[in-house]
């Protein structure tokens, strides 16, 4: 071995890394509520009784999740370059319409996990039908699916280093920048590892810790 | 919308689909293998390997694929002083990558069986060794198969990323074409086709693979 590991490369293009970490950020907060919000509604439609909505919820998840995030970001970046977005938003608005389908599934099967006991008790006390969605049904699936949901956002902070494909400056991004001005390949790609460590942990643990809140004992999954 | 252009590059296409099936075959079955030795060590092996191994799966699901594939193709070689072509490169690193994601299926594939069938089959005098390959292992698989299959469909996905490091598989012959004849919105939406498809094909498969094989309950 003839490498000569030199990590201050890192504390020299500390503001580089930081802005990177702070893009990657702001495109995984941006994707997140994105997916969030298509999910939530394409989960919930998903267990409607209707048969159009449940038709078309299910051709957005299985569409949008059987195409790869590249192809996504491509399509935003390439196939609408006529509407000339900026890369940010292309890569932001992959990324919801992607994770967006995970996260309908999750709902879906949150949503169907709970107890059918709970909605049946809730209208025989008089509940509407939608009363016992949102007091009954939603905030208990809400408990049971927040680690599943806690996968996919580390997921989408993962695939997020995808907008460097199209020249988006977030960390990844930055790393190729570092390798290039000093050919510190090795040191920058690890130090990005190690961010993109602490970042997916914390916005893992801090969704868990978020949407857990105190889950009735009986719907702690086992 | 202008259709012709993706029926004049067909064969150029196809060229790219052919690497990316050959890719995703390769990996799905080298991936497997490592995967399951991984899983394994993980959960059988001796105490330090196993750290060893929880160390890797842990690195690995908290590293984006696209930074794997930069650590292999651009930093290993620094180190080691030997260049890897781009598809080599892809290859080795869609293998370490998706191995980490399938140990972990692995792990708790064994998990799911229940004890007492172990028990009982080292009473009726196997070996350790027996009793994992003949009881535990054969059980496993099968409750795995879902979730595998999940990690194929991903994987074929993925491969699409190798086209970042320049290796022309189906996205970077999509791509190629484009840069020729600039029309983007028809060929990204045959290529978003083209990959719809081929997930397809594979979880219904799996859908198959399971419903035949699955452990009547």
């Amino acid at each position: 071995m003839s490498y000569h590991f030199d990590w201050s490369v890192l504390w020299t293009f500390r503001g580089a890394l930081l802005q990177g970490a702070a893009l990657t950020l702001l495109l995984s907060l941006a994707g997140l509520a994105g997916a969030v919000f298509l999910g939530a509604i394409a989960g919930a439609v998903s267990t409607a009784q209707a048969r159009l909505p449940r038709l078309a919820a299910a051709s957005y998840v299985e569409t949008a999740r059987n195409v790869p995030l590249l192809v996504h970001i491509y399509f935003w970046y390439l196939g609408l370059s006529s509407l000339r977005l900026p890369a940010f938003w292309c890569a932001s608005l992959a990324l919801m319409v992607y994770c967006g389908a995970f996260v309908a599934e999750i709902v879906r099967a949150g949503i169907q996990s709970v107890p059918a006991g709970q909605a049946a008790a809730a209208q025989a006390l008089g509940l509407t039908r939608q009363q016992t969605l949102v007091k009954i049904v939603y905030p208990q699936a809400l408990r049971i699916i927040a680690p599943s949901l806690a996968g996919v956002f580390s997921q989408l902070i993962k695939d997020s280093s995808l907008a460097s494909v199209v020249s988006v400056g977030e960390l990844t991004f930055q790393a190729g920048e570092i390798e290039g001005v000093t050919f510190r390949t090795f040191e920058a790609y690890i130090g990005i590892t190690l961010v993109y460590l602490v970042i997916v942990t914390a916005v893992t643990r801090g969704t868990i810790l978020l949407l857990r809140g105190r889950a009735p004992s009986f719907l702690e999954p086992s | 919308m202008d259709v012709a252009v993706i029926w004049n590059n067909l064969p150029y296409l196809a060229m790219g689909l052919a690497v990316t099936l050959q890719t995703a075959a390769l990996v799905i079955v080298a991936g497997s293998v490592f995967g399951l030795a991984l899983g394994l060590l993980r959960s059988v092996g001796p105490r330090p390997l196993r750290v060893a191994a929880m160390l890797y799966i842990e690195f690995i699901r908290g590293t984006p694929l696209l930074v794997v594939l930069f650590i292999i193709y651009f930093a290993v070689p620094a180190l080691i002083g030997f260049r890897f072509t781009a598809y080599t490169a892809a290859v080795i690193g869609f293998v370490a990558f998706i191995g980490a994601y399938i140990a972990e299926d692995c792990r708790s594939g064994l998990a799911s069986v229940p004890k007492g069938q172990a028990e009982a089959g080292l009473a009726s005098g196997l070996t350790r060794g027996q009793v994992m390959r003949l009881i535990i292992l054969p059980q496993a698989i099968r409750r795995m198969l879902p979730a595998l299959f999940g990690q194929f469909v991903r994987l074929v996905k993925f491969t699409s990323v190798a086209s970042v490091i320049g290796v022309t598989e189906l996205t970077g012959a999509a791509l190629t074409v484009n840069a020729r004849e600039f029309r983007p919105l028809e060929i990204i939406i045959f290529l978003g086709f083209a990959y719809f498809v081929l997930c397809l094909l594979l979880s219904q498969l799996g859908r198959w693979l399971n419903r035949r094989y699955a452990i009547p309950q």
